[in-house]
């Protein structure tokens, strides 16, 4: 069973060809026989029985009921730094390997609510810190066509999830392009909607003015429909945005207006690293655009060299701050040795000597970034440098009204490849990172391969709250490649 | 750029509250330099009186009534978010004791 859409699904029920059971009990097989190491939990009995009332739904509509239920008796795979209320919740990490939270995450809530069934938890970099799924307390994910490859992260565990038809599409988070270099590694369509767009609540933060939670599909349109569920005001998410959502599946599926479609390429995003293969192949996409009647324009975003360094002091600060109600007091897993302790600093001492060496690199560096003496020449600079960077964008679209790009400079690597050398794993974010500390929309949609057969991604990024605009000049791009 | 030293990552790993064997203190400080070299970018960048972007949207503060709400319990009536604690006391969490 291998559908490409849940629309696909939806038209099996109705046709009396698949029931939701089944569906869902070939997916816990499917999952049981893998390899991957892609899920930390499998929720077999409660998947069950979310089928079994979404067939019971289906059986009384006559069909399925697609208006009050978008997503009935879908499968999905959920990233394990999202809440679900009775279900062991790790982040990937020691630290709360044992923790089962008292409540759901919004975004879980609301798509099984909108009839879908989670499969379980799917495995991640430990905290969202990572780049390639390495750096998970519970050993990393295959990538899901090639062996010894990771699938890039820290949303691995969802990219091969989806890659490998282990779900029919899964939720992930993306802090610094955790949704969309995955994606592109494991040949998946991946949105990282506009900040503010989707709820965090229940979402295990990182960096909290980064992280936004998105859908990660086997296709565009999916992604769209995923979107539609989960976005909107929360009130237990005072980030979330008040702007009326819109209706982003039919809006995903509307043509692009090709004529006045002007398309930036910025002149700053092929410098230095990428792969002759990526560059051949997403310029090959452009030209695809071109041809559609879309106008290429070139920009500048003049700041782009200094957005790793912004990232990395937003990112790591921000996470040091997170990160200290980590400490074991009213959950997670506290150390042998803490009931025999010295004083209050001793406690959370040996308590948090169970966080994985990138977590601990990085509360090193941001409590360093923050502490006192340092704060302006690093945090303070790197929030300045963040809004300059925010007005290179704003001027870019006055010029376009969407970005086109590589995703990542290189396709997937070997396990261990980079895992030494943490700065030239963090150079690898450069061409994501940027929609993140602007709060832009982004995508990540198939465009390709290289010699090895490894897919690359096309990346495409809108002005804030222009979700739509991405997502139906994706869902064009990748009908009419086919 | 700030001199990174080893004295430093200790004084910074005892701020955030970690233990650090003497192996990661040897690592994390060469790390540190090379992250906070390549981090020293920033300096070149002419920021003049730009005000700083601490989040991506301009959202304000959004006010609501102050109204109390029960906690969620478990099948006991118990507060559930005491159930997975990792140690619990009538209604608390428990820590050892901590004043002399």
């Amino acid at each position: 069973m291998n559908f490409h859409k849940i629309s696909e699904i939806h038209d099996a029920f109705d046709a009396k060809k698949l029931s939701s059971t089944e569906l869902t009990k070939d997916y816990l097989n499917r999952i049981k026989a893998s390899k991957h190491n892609a899920y930390l939990t499998v929720l077999e009995d409660r998947a069950l029985k979310q089928a079994k009332q979404a067939d019971e739904l289906i059986a009384k509509a006559g069909k399925a009921p697609r208006d009050t239920h978008p997503l009935v008796g879908i499968p999905l795979g959920i990233k394990d730094l999202l809440t679900m209320d009775g279900v062991r919740t790790t982040s990937a990490s020691k630290m709360l390997e044992n923790y089962i939270p008292p409540y759901t995450a919004t975004a879980v809530d609301r798509l099984e609510k909108a009839g879908a069934i989670s499969l379980g938890k799917l495995n991640m970099d430990e905290f969202a810190m990572g780049g390639s799924n390495e750096n998970s307390a519970f050993g990393p994910v295959m990538h899901p066509t090639h062996d010894g490859y990771v699938p890039g992260g820290s949303s691995g565990g969802s990219a091969t999830a989806v890659g490998a038809d282990l779900c029919v599409a899964a939720l992930g988070s993306d802090t610094g392009g955790s949704i969309r270099l995955p994606a592109s590694y494991c040949g998946i369509v991946g949105l990282k909607p506009t900040y503010g767009r989707i709820s965090r609540y229940g979402l295990i933060a990182f960096s909290s003015s980064l992280d936004q939670i998105g859908p990660m599909t086997k296709s565009v349109e999916d992604s769209a429909l995923l979107l539609q569920v989960m976005a909107g005001h929360d009130p237990l998410d005072s980030t979330t945005s008040p702007k009326p959502t819109e209706s982003f599946y039919a809006e995903s599926k509307k043509e692009p207006d090709w004529k006045n479609l002007r398309i930036g390429v910025p002149k700053e995003y092929w410098v230095q690293g990428i792969s002759p293969e990526i560059e051949k192949s997403v310029r090959e996409g452009l030209k695809w655009f071109e041809s559609k009647g879309a106008k290429l324009v070139d920009i500048s975003l003049p700041h782009t060299p200094y957005c790793v360094s912004v990232y990395y002091i937003v990112a790591v600060s921000e996470a040091s701050s997170n990160l200290a109600r980590i400490d074991g007091v009213r959950f997670g897993v506290r150390h042998p040795d803490s009931k025999q302790v010295e004083d209050i600093a001793d406690f959370y001492k040996k308590i948090r000597s169970n966080f994985g060496p990138e977590v601990k690199r990085r509360i090193i560096l941001g409590t360093f970034a923050l502490s006192s003496g340092y704060y302006d020449a690093y945090f303070r600079k790197a929030c300045q440098v963040r809004r300059l960077m925010k007005q290179d964008f704003d001027a870019a679209f006055q010029k376009c009204d969407v970005i086109a790009s590589p995703v990542s400079p290189s396709t997937a690597f070997k396990i261990g490849e980079k895992a030494a050398d943490p700065l030239k794993m963090y150079l690898n974010d450069i061409l994501t990172i940027p929609a993140n500390l602007c709060g832009l929309p982004g995508l990540s949609v198939p465009c390709g391969s290289d010699a090895k057969n490894l897919p690359i991604g096309m990346q495409l990024v809108g002005p804030q709250f222009q979700d739509s605009r991405i997502l139906s000049l994706a869902n064009a791009f990748e009908k009419g490649r086919k | 750029m700030a001199e990174v030293n080893e004295t430093l990552t200790r004084k910074v790993a005892d701020l955030a509250r970690l233990y650090l064997t003497d192996e990661e203190v040897t690592l994390y400080t060469t790390q540190m330099k090379t992250t906070l070299g390549y981090v020293d970018l920033l300096s070149k960048v002419d920021v003049g009186n730009v005000e700083p972007m601490y989040h991506p949207l301009e959202i304000e503060t959004p006010m609501r009534e102050d109204v109390v709400r029960p906690s969620p319990v478990d099948e006991n009536g118990k507060p559930k978010v005491l159930k997975h604690a990792p140690e619990t006391l009538y209604d608390g969490f428990k820590v050892p004791p901590i004043i002399g």
